[in-house]
């Protein structure tokens, strides 16, 4: 019916601008950082990699090199830190609520207040209940090699409701059959959460790390009042620079530093796990897995064994 | 939320996660006797216990003690070096008494709305050509990856990156309207202003609107679909009836997101705004910098308030507990 195709036309048009819109700040930033003369707007006046540059060659009189390294090792710290504590954190959470407990609504709630909760506001009051506690933002200091135990809790208050949401998702296509099999074997409870449990939700774990790792490395509002002082962020130095001092493109190669580098974490991991599924696939599938691997289209082609084809044709 | 919900259609009855713990845990006693003469209840709430302690603790430490924190602040007098614990209401009556407050108390409101508004009927095709339109599974992903893809980046770059290089005074925008003839000087109302903010934010947080939509979008069941275009209904009947009730919790959710973000959004508003445009969140900031911390409390306080107002209201279009 020509109707429906027009649709899906129109449609698919509108898809590829709305896209494009999306990408055009960063590509136009990505061609400005370019820019050969200190202009921060078209047209390019000039060809140069002076900018790209002096945000790794700190003799260049306007460089902030120096800074931006070292707020950029602090955000990665920072980032796997948080990324690792909101992994274990919603797998602990998510394993309580496999099953009802007193008052598991209103902790459901609570998780929900951290995703809503705005930044500022947690900033702000982690601030004021820290002073009131009588603690600076080094305690305890022995912790991380920048201090700061509540710029992690802020990040990780942020990144947790994701990660449980991701973690909940797992659970729900988790077989406790396997569970019980294990059992029925004479595993311990320790040992069948660890070779069996974990290893069949470990796509959530890794997804929650990376919702904490992402949204850690972006954040500003949460960290801003509760860093540190000296140990910048580089969200917080960005930010810095753009309302402390007069804005150079070395700001866009900045920019396109950063963002190259987030894409690129998320597309290793992503083509980690495409490799890794597909070889399990091959040798010793989990029906869970052939799941996710029929949703995703990849089942032709694949030689399972008959009653593992059978286990995850079970409709969903 | 327990991993089994009754039985699935025809296959084998799956052991409930707690029967499984249960019959684990039994000693051979309570086994012949039966778990409830040896306390096999007690040891699975202990288990849970232990799961929920270590992040209940973490969120008791970092979010609910903050937030507590704040409405405390709020009620205690300020003085030069911080605030004294004194009970007072006046925080709160200045900012009642504050016209400059009230104003833009309201503004953050209505572009909270209008951000809301314009993410939806945006959004909404987009996620709809995914589900509909886009046949694959996998290349559903691959798109919504694509989709992804700016929201990785930090929002300070993609103001700095909206800012000057699209909308700036010699920017693409206005660098591509003037070689078409269709304005002879650069629109200024593009920089720094309530249109750009409300546009920016719009461009930030819409993933928020099309993700629930998507999930949403994806459940809808093609059967009852079918049966409405097979009795005649037209394209925008089956809409409305088929297609929108089975959204409408992914709406709700959306609009709750997008809502609640572009309201406590505080970090853009700088940079897009300049500090021309002040949102609530800017007000706070600055009282903050002044050290009047008790009234940036009660300024927070009553921003969360109007949020939570604004999500009460929402919340009344879909009784969300039971959908999802």
């Amino acid at each position: 019916m020509t109707g429906a195709r027009w649709s899906k036309w129109a449609l698919a048009a509108y898809f590829v601008l709305f896209t494009a819109i999306l990408y055009l700040p960063a590509i136009l930033m990505a061609i400005l950082s370019f820019q050969g003369t200190e202009r921060l707007q078209f047209p390019m006046q000039g060809f140069s990699g002076h900018w790209w540059q002096s945000l790794f060659d700190d003799s260049i009189p306007t460089s902030h090199a120096t800074e931006i390294r070292s707020a950029a090792l602090t955000s990665l710290y920072l980032a796997f830190l948080v990324g690792a504590l909101t992994s274990l954190l919603s797998l602990s959470l998510s394993m309580a609520f496999r099953r009802r407990f007193p008052a598991d609504g209103v902790l459901f709630y609570v998780i929900m207040l951290a995703l809503m909760t705005p930044g500022f506001l947690l900033s702000l009051g982690t601030s004021l209940f820290w002073q009131f506690m009588g603690k600076d933002f080094d305690w305890p200091g022995l912790l991380t090699p920048f201090g700061g135990l509540a710029a992690i809790g802020t990040g990780v208050v942020w990144g947790l409701p994701f990660g449980f949401l991701v973690m909940v998702a797992a659970w729900n296509r988790y077989d406790v059959r396997v569970e019980e099999a294990a059992r029925d074997l004479g595993a311990s409870s320790t040992r069948t959460f660890r070779e069996v449990t974990l290893p069949l939700v470990w796509t959530g774990l890794f997804g929650a790390f990376l919702f904490g790792f992402t949204l850690s490395w972006n954040e500003y509002d949460r960290t801003a009042l509760v860093i540190a002082s000296g140990e910048l962020t580089l969200p917080i130095q960005i930010f810095a620079l753009t309302t402390g001092s007069v804005i150079r493109p070395d700001l866009y190669a900045l920019g396109t530093a950063t963002t190259l580098f987030i894409l690129l974490v998320v597309a290793i991991v992503l083509l980690f796990f495409a490799i890794y599924v597909r070889r399990r696939l091959r040798a010793a599938p989990a029906s869970h897995e052939v799941q996710v691997a029929e949703e995703l289209g990849e089942v032709e082609g694949l030689d399972l064994p008959p009653e593992t084809a059978a286990g995850g044709a079970r409709a969903k | 939320m327990s991993s089994s919900s009754g039985p699935d259609e025809g296959a084998t009855p799956k052991l409930d996660v707690a029967e499984l713990e249960e019959l684990e845990e039994q000693t051979p006693e309570e086994k012949a006797l039966g778990s409830a003469a040896a306390g096999g209840k007690e040891r699975r709430g202990w288990i849970t216990a232990a799961w929920a302690a270590p992040g209940t603790l973490w969120l008791l430490f970092f979010l609910v003690g903050p937030v507590v924190m704040i409405i405390l602040v709020s009620f205690w007098t300020p003085t030069l070096g911080g605030f004294e614990k004194t009970f007072t209401l006046e925080n709160y009556r200045t900012l009642f008494g504050s016209d400059v407050y009230w104003d833009q108390l309201k503004d953050s409101f209505f572009v909270a709305l209008i951000v809301m508004g314009a993410c939806l009927l945006l959004g909404f095709p987009v996620a709809y050509f995914l589900t509909f339109k886009v046949q694959s599974v996998r290349n559903q992903v691959a798109l919504f990856l694509v989709l992804l893809a700016p929201f990785l980046t930090s929002y300070l770059i993609r103001a700095v990156a909206w800012q000057y290089p699209v909308m700036g005074r010699e920017g693409a925008i206005n660098q591509v309207l003037e070689k078409l003839g269709l304005i002879n000087e650069p629109l200024e109302i593009l920089g720094f202003s309530r249109l750009s903010v409300t546009l920016f934010l719009i461009q930030l947080y819409i993933l928020f609107m099309i993700t629930p939509l998507f999930f949403m979008l994806a459940q809808v069941d093609r059967s009852s679909l079918e049966s409405a275009r097979d009795l005649g209904a037209s394209w925008w009947q089956s809409f409305r009836e088929v297609i929108l009730p089975q959204t409408a919790p992914g709406i709700v959710i959306g609009s709750i997101f997008v809502f609640v973000l572009s309201m406590g959004d505080y970090g853009t508003t700088r940079i897009v705004g300049a500090g021309q445009v002040a949102s609530v969140g800017t007000i706070v900031q600055n009282y903050v910098g002044g050290i009047q911390l008790p009234i940036a409390a009660a300024s927070a306080v009553f921003l969360v308030l109007a949020m939570m107002a604004g999500v009460f209201v929402l919340l009344r279009f879909s009784n969300l507990r039971e959908d999802l």
